[in-house]
């Protein structure tokens, strides 16, 4: 790559980061995410893996909040606040790895779909419209169910069922990208159709991969806690999904244990939140007339 | 286990998703929820249970909250005592076995009515185990109990006689309803017919069904002619809750009168409530490990994938060592629970059976070290314990998603194990049956609910259970097969001194513990609650100390006595009314936005 | 659950049609419909059975079973024959509407999914409804008024409760208003769908009392999309220049509103509700779990962790075929509603 497009690149990155930062809604999210980032890469150091230990869980089961616990204690005596601070980790990597999942697959077929067209547009698109009609949940909660209990299945179960929406924006641009006349010198230049897809289509489509990942996150986050609650989480992995089951496996909500229950909920909340923000602050960056954040 | 609840025929008729003008076709008690003293003096016992039914045909019904009803609503031969589950009389009045012990001669009762009024005969007996017999679609649920029937007769109506083929122990607990001839010799296809089209269902128990919903409720009424007295109160219902938390909330306020089941938190917030009392009774359940002894089929084939480590006994023993059973017992079940020993729970006193202290595998985490030693499992670098042949202590254990115990117990043995050098993960599934009868697992959590008769969960570790070839599936519960087990099971089977035959069974567990593939860690107890301002009295089983739910018997509901008029729990209903207002005045609100929206916009249209 | 707000699905899919093509369009969209409704019901079957699990081992676990008892129970669901057989048999009686027999019910699939029908439709039907209604009237009123407070608190409210989990929110209602917190009396039953002793009238507002927790968790967390929606296409339509000539014409303010920009801004957002509708069968699982509803979701549920094949299947086609039919109804109203294809 040429000096020039680097320095290009980097004028319209800048640009991108002016407009940005003028989006007060997708600041409050970016900064919000930046807490719960460090919170959940530092946690080792904040509460330590001990945490999660059962047979030194330092109180008795179900605290109510004190000094000593300031969120109160699980059934089985662990700090509540040290599993949400660690399960910050689990549920922010799965949402993240299932939204990159995601929007992989659909950016792929997506732009292979508008870049040849023909009967594999059609066959891809087939595809897509079937996974369209599919009740996501139910697909995801099926593929949970085959295979075995972990962190990775539901990274695959949501990445799988959760695409097709990103293969149809993606093809759509993609056909507009390759009908403009560049593209046409780039082919009369002797380029493959590797090099278009990579050097021309990919780039200008990046900007509306990287929102849709963002917005997808949010729907990863919040999937995952949905399969985590239904069971079909890993129940040896600590996460926010998870310690919703838990406290209702433990009766928690008849027994008016709301410290419980309450924080998991809101840390769920507030993350899917500040993607969802951070998404629609890029979209409106990139195309002012969606009129998000007008 | 416990799976989920009640069936069929909700008829609500709805024309589009706005518009709905329910129509309800029903019984029109008047009672609301649970209440035991409704408007018109009428007492309603409100179950809540957490299964839905599967059949309520007792050819069909496998569930534990199918079989409860048909012990409600038919007579067994023979029925258990409340006090200590012996065989006390049922439909039979007496019975006694040849001296070839193939001939058993039953007394049928003069006094058991069917609820349309026709006498129940030792006719209706023989027909229903004959149709069992010859009909296998009706031998679907309980066939185990007459695989083994040569003949069963009805010389006259009060003498049934049934022979066989050779001797069984169980003749005094064949827990299989007994139907009326004259109703259900009229079915066809008994693979289909469920039995709940028609109400109220012919039966002779102490109650009768007279509704159904699926998924919502099962209504019975008392059977005023049963012979030994009618229940008390004037309605049985049992609803159906998916969640717990919701049953125990309806508990508190009053819309049910008593929930199964609870878990450890729900007990301790309920045990401070008002007007509700807690039973913490010792369980039917035992709560095991077992451990992979290479699954195999009755041709020899070996199959499955267990770990070959788990076939030296050394390696098993030090595992079972280091399980802490008094801290699963605190910690897990929070004390409602019993310290495990042997195969059979000690609520069944006269075959519960204690390891001698030479033969007891205790906690003892330093002797687990020592055997592992000893064995030849070394630790390695960074501290895991390997085999000689190289290959690492890393198990994995089976487990059931839906069970919370599973899991909590899973992270200890995580910790326990993981403190040993030995690796463990656990493997959470919504149906371990599959990778189960594969043999594809090192290690599971077993449990099974024990009956007053042992018969069935001690054949479940005879060789004779093991699939015939690695491609069946059999009975066998865990691939074991051990000749001196069998010899003693082939004993008591076929044992009728009671005392003889509960010597051999403890015999039995002794030998399957020394074989050491299972190692039981608890016998969890029934916890459950119930208000007691709904029921002044109710009959446990044990007598002293037992459970309510899921009894050997009709005991529980039959005897079961209502509360003098109980004044409040009725917030439900009187508050209510003003409320329901809500959701309707928001559906009028948002048509009337739209009315007035269009009204406004012809107005301009006119201007 | 995946569709992303600020961009329906439905929106990428707008038919470049003229009035004339209408036919053509609506033959294309029918046999596109069947096609997939096909698709469904082969793909149905293939898909559960990699579900893991021996529904007769899974059945008849804790119930004293002899081997002679599990091969009958195999024969009576046709698990004994080889699987290209079960799938022909399968085809066979679907052609004729026929879902086959539930494993653990004994009864016909067709039939259980009928008696379940109602309650879900009856549920989810008012609970879109009702965030359809209050999407559109917020999101007009926020377009409307963009950039002001009461905008900025509209949508931000909207999206919080839209990234809330519906289940949580469901636990926390029974928490506050059913089993009571504090001053707060439980006002509402705590699951199920009926107390089961009313009858006429009474029943139907027996059944209301039950329905407005779920029904409130629903709209809550559903109304965010269609407020989204309706707010940016009305934004978009009041760039339009012809709302500019229709004010140069001297039509009053909240007249040009209604009269153009609000019907051309409707276009997406019925496109959106119809898909909407289109989740009514599948889209409650989790309040269906939560409240006790006695619906589809809980009897998807029970079918699956046997599995009840049958059940599971037929389920999943009456889940699948509802957003077939949705979609295909979107597709074929857009271009009658459009009015820049109509007029």
């Amino acid at each position: 790559m040429t000096s020039l497009t680097w320095t290009r690149r980097r004028a319209s990155a800048a640009r991108f980061w002016r407009q940005y930062r003028r989006q007060r809604a997708g600041a409050y999210g970016l900064v919000a995410l930046a807490l719960i980032a460090l919170v959940a890469l530092t946690a080792p150091l904040l509460v330590g893996g001990d945490v999660r230990s059962v047979t030194d869980a330092p109180g008795t089961a179900l605290e109510a909040p004190s000094g000593r616990f300031p969120l109160g204690t699980d059934q089985f005596g662990r700090s509540l606040l040290g599993l949400l601070l660690w399960g910050a980790r689990v549920s922010l990597a799965v949402g993240l790895l299932a939204a990159a999942l995601s929007v992989a697959i659909g950016t792929l077929i997506g732009i292979l779909a508008g870049h040849y067209g023909g009967w594999f547009a059609t066959l891809a698109m087939r595809v897509t419209d079937w996974f369209l009609v599919m009740p996501s949940l139910v697909l995801a909660i099926v593929l949970a169910t085959v295979m075995s209990r972990s962190v990775w299945t539901v990274v695959l179960a949501i990445g799988i069922t959760s695409w097709p929406t990103t293969a149809r924006l993606v093809r759509a641009q993609t056909i507009a990208v390759e009908s403009r006349p560049y593209i046409e010198r780039a082919r009369a230049l002797g380029g493959g159709h590797g090099h278009v897809m990579s050097r021309h289509v990919l780039p200008n489509v990046m900007p509306l991969v990287l929102s849709q990942t963002t917005l997808c996150i949010s729907t990863a986050i919040l999937t995952e806690a949905t399969l985590a609650f239904l069971g079909l989480g890993d129940p040896t992995v600590v996460s926010w999904g998870g310690m919703l089951q838990d406290a209702r496996e433990a009766g928690a909500v008849s027994s008016g244990h709301w410290w419980y229950l309450a924080p998991p909920g809101i840390a769920i909340a507030v993350v899917a939140l500040a993607f969802t923000l951070c998404g629609r602050a890029i979209e409106s960056v990139l195309n002012p007339k969606l009129g998000a954040g007008r | 286990m416990v799976t989920t609840a009640p069936h069929r025929s909700l008829r609500l008729l709805l024309a589009s998703a706005v518009a709905v003008t329910p129509l309800a076709i029903g019984p029109t008690a008047r009672a609301a929820g649970g209440e035991a003293d409704g408007g018109d003096g009428n007492t309603v016992l409100t179950v809540a249970v957490s299964q839905s039914v599967d059949s309520l045909s007792p050819f069909l019904a496998q569930r534990l909250v199918s079989t409860s009803i048909h012990r409600l609503t038919y007579e067994y031969l023979t029925n258990y005592d409340a006090k200590d589950a012996r065989t006390i009389p049922g439909l039979a009045t007496s019975w006694k076995s040849s001296p070839d012990k193939l001939t058993w001669t039953y007394t049928i009762r003069e006094n058991s009515r069917w609820s349309d009024g026709r006498r129940a005969t030792a006719e209706d007996a023989a027909w229903t185990f004959t149709t069992m017999m010859t009909d296998e679609n009706a031998a679907t649920a309980n066939g185990s109990f007459t695989a083994n029937f040569e003949k069963v007769t009805a010389p006259d109506p009060r003498t049934l006689v049934i022979k066989l083929k050779k001797p069984q122990a169980t003749m005094t607990a064949l827990d299989v309803p007994i139907v009326p001839k004259h109703i259900w010799e009229k079915v066809g296809d008994f693979s289909k017919f469920n039995n709940d089209k028609r109400f109220p269902i012919v039966g002779n128990g102490p109650f009768v069904i007279t509704d159904y919903k699926v998924d919502q409720y099962v209504k019975l009424k008392p059977n005023k002619t049963f012979w030994r007295g009618a229940p008390k109160f004037d309605e049985l219902v049992l609803r159906y809750y998916k969640d717990g938390d919701a049953a125990v909330a309806a508990l508190r306020k009053g819309e049910v009168s008593f929930v199964p089941n609870l878990t450890p938190a729900q007990a301790t917030a309920l045990r401070s409530a008002e007007n509700i009392k807690v039973n913490d009774a010792p369980g039917r359940r035992f709560y095991a490990l077992a451990t992979n002894p290479g699954a195999r089929a009755k041709d020899g084939g070996k199959f499955g994938s267990g770990h070959p480590a788990l076939l030296d006994p050394a390696v098993r023993k030090a595992l079972f060592h280091a399980v802490d059973r008094g801290t699963i017992v605190d910690k897990v079940f929070q004390g409602h629970a019993v310290e495990g020993e042997g195969y059979i729970p000690p609520r069944f006193g006269t075959y519960f059976w204690k390891p001698a202290a030479a033969q007891r595998i205790g906690h003892d985490p330093a002797k687990a070290e020592q055997l592992l030693d000893q064995a030849g499992y070394r630790r390695n670098g960074s501290g895991k314990r390997v085999g000689k042949d190289g290959r690492a202590l890393d198990f994995r254990i089976l487990c059931h998603a839906t069970d919370p115990n599973d899991k909590a117990v899973g992270k200890y043995l995580q910790e326990w194990w993981g403190e040993l050098g030995i690796g463990l993960k656990v493997d959470c599934l919504d149906n371990v049956s599959d990778p189960w009868a594969k043999g594809d697992y090192d290690l599971a959590f077993d449990g099974w609910s024990v009956n007053p008769d042992p018969d069935f969960v001690l054949s479940i570790h005879t060789c004779a259970a093991l699939p015939a070839t690695p491609k069946d599936t059999g009975a066998t519960d865990n691939f074991i097969c051990d000749k001196r087990y069998d010899e003693l099971y082939a004993r008591q089977a076929v044992e009728y001194d009671p005392a003889e035959r509960a010597d051999l069974v403890k015999r039995l567990q002794s030998r399957l513990y020394d074989t050491g593939y299972m190692n039981v860690m608890a016998y969890p107890n029934a916890v459950e609650a119930y208000r007691t301002d709904h029921i002044a009295s109710i009959t446990t089983m044990p007598a002293d100390g037992g459970n309510i739910y899921g009894q050997d018997g009709y005991w529980s509901w039959w005897s079961a006595r209502p509360a003098a008029a109980s004044g409040d729990g009725d917030s439900g209903s009187s508050t209510g009314v003003w409320l329901v207002l809500g959701p309707a005045a928001a559906v009028l609100l948002a048509v009337g936005v739209l009315v007035a929206v269009r009204r406004r916009s012809t107005a301009d249209d006119r201007e | 659950m995946t569709t992303t707000v600020g961009s329906p699905a439905g929106a990428a899919r707008r038919p470049g049609t003229t009035a004339t093509a209408y036919p053509r369009y609506l033959a294309g969209r029918l046999g596109g419909a069947a096609v997939s409704l096909l698709a469904v019901l082969v793909t149905s079957f293939f898909l559960f059975r990699v579900l893991p699990g021996d529904p007769v081992k899974a059945m008849t676990r804790g119930v004293p079973t002899s081997a002679g008892q599990m091969a009958t129970l195999r024969r009576q669901f046709g698990l004994d024959l080889p699987l290209w057989q079960q799938f022909t048999d399968y085809c066979a009686k679907a052609l004729t509407g026929d879902l086959g027999t539930s494993y653990q019910f004994r009864a016909p699939v067709g039939e259980l999914i009928a008696d379940k029908l109602p309650a879900t439709l009856l549920l989810t039907g008012v609970a879109v409804v009702l965030y359809s209604a209050v999407g559109l009237w917020l999101g007009t009123r926020s377009a409307w008024r963009h950039g002001g407070l009461g905008d900025k608190l509209n949508t931000g409210v909207a999206l919080t409760l839209w990234s809330v989990p519906s289940f949580w929110l469901g636990l926390l209602l029974i928490i506050v208003f059913s089993v009571g917190v504090g001053p707060v009396p439980g006002l509402f039953p705590t699951g199920g769908m009926e107390s089961g002793d009313e009858t006429g009238p009474a029943y139907v507002l027996d059944v209301a009392h039950h329905m407005v927790l779920p029904v409130l968790t629903l709209v809550a967390v559903g109304y965010a999309q269609t407020l989204l929606v309706m707010r940016a296409s009305l934004l978009d339509e009041m760039g339009g220049d012809y709302l500019t000539t229709a004010r140069a014409k001297g039509l009053r303010d909240d007249l040009v509103r209604r009269r153009h920009a609000v019907p051309n801004a409707l276009l997406p957002t019925v496109t959106m509700i119809f898909i909407n509708l289109g989740h009514v069968a599948a889209g409650s699982i989790l309040v269906e779990t939560v409240f006790s509803w006695p619906g589809l979701g809980g009897l998807f549920y029970q079918a699956l962790s046997v599995p009840d094949l049958p059940l599971v299947q037929g389920l999943f086609v009456v889940f699948a075929g509802a957003m077939i039919v949705m979609n295909l109804l979107a597709d074929l109203l857009y271009p009658l509603l459009d009015p820049r294809v109509g007029r």
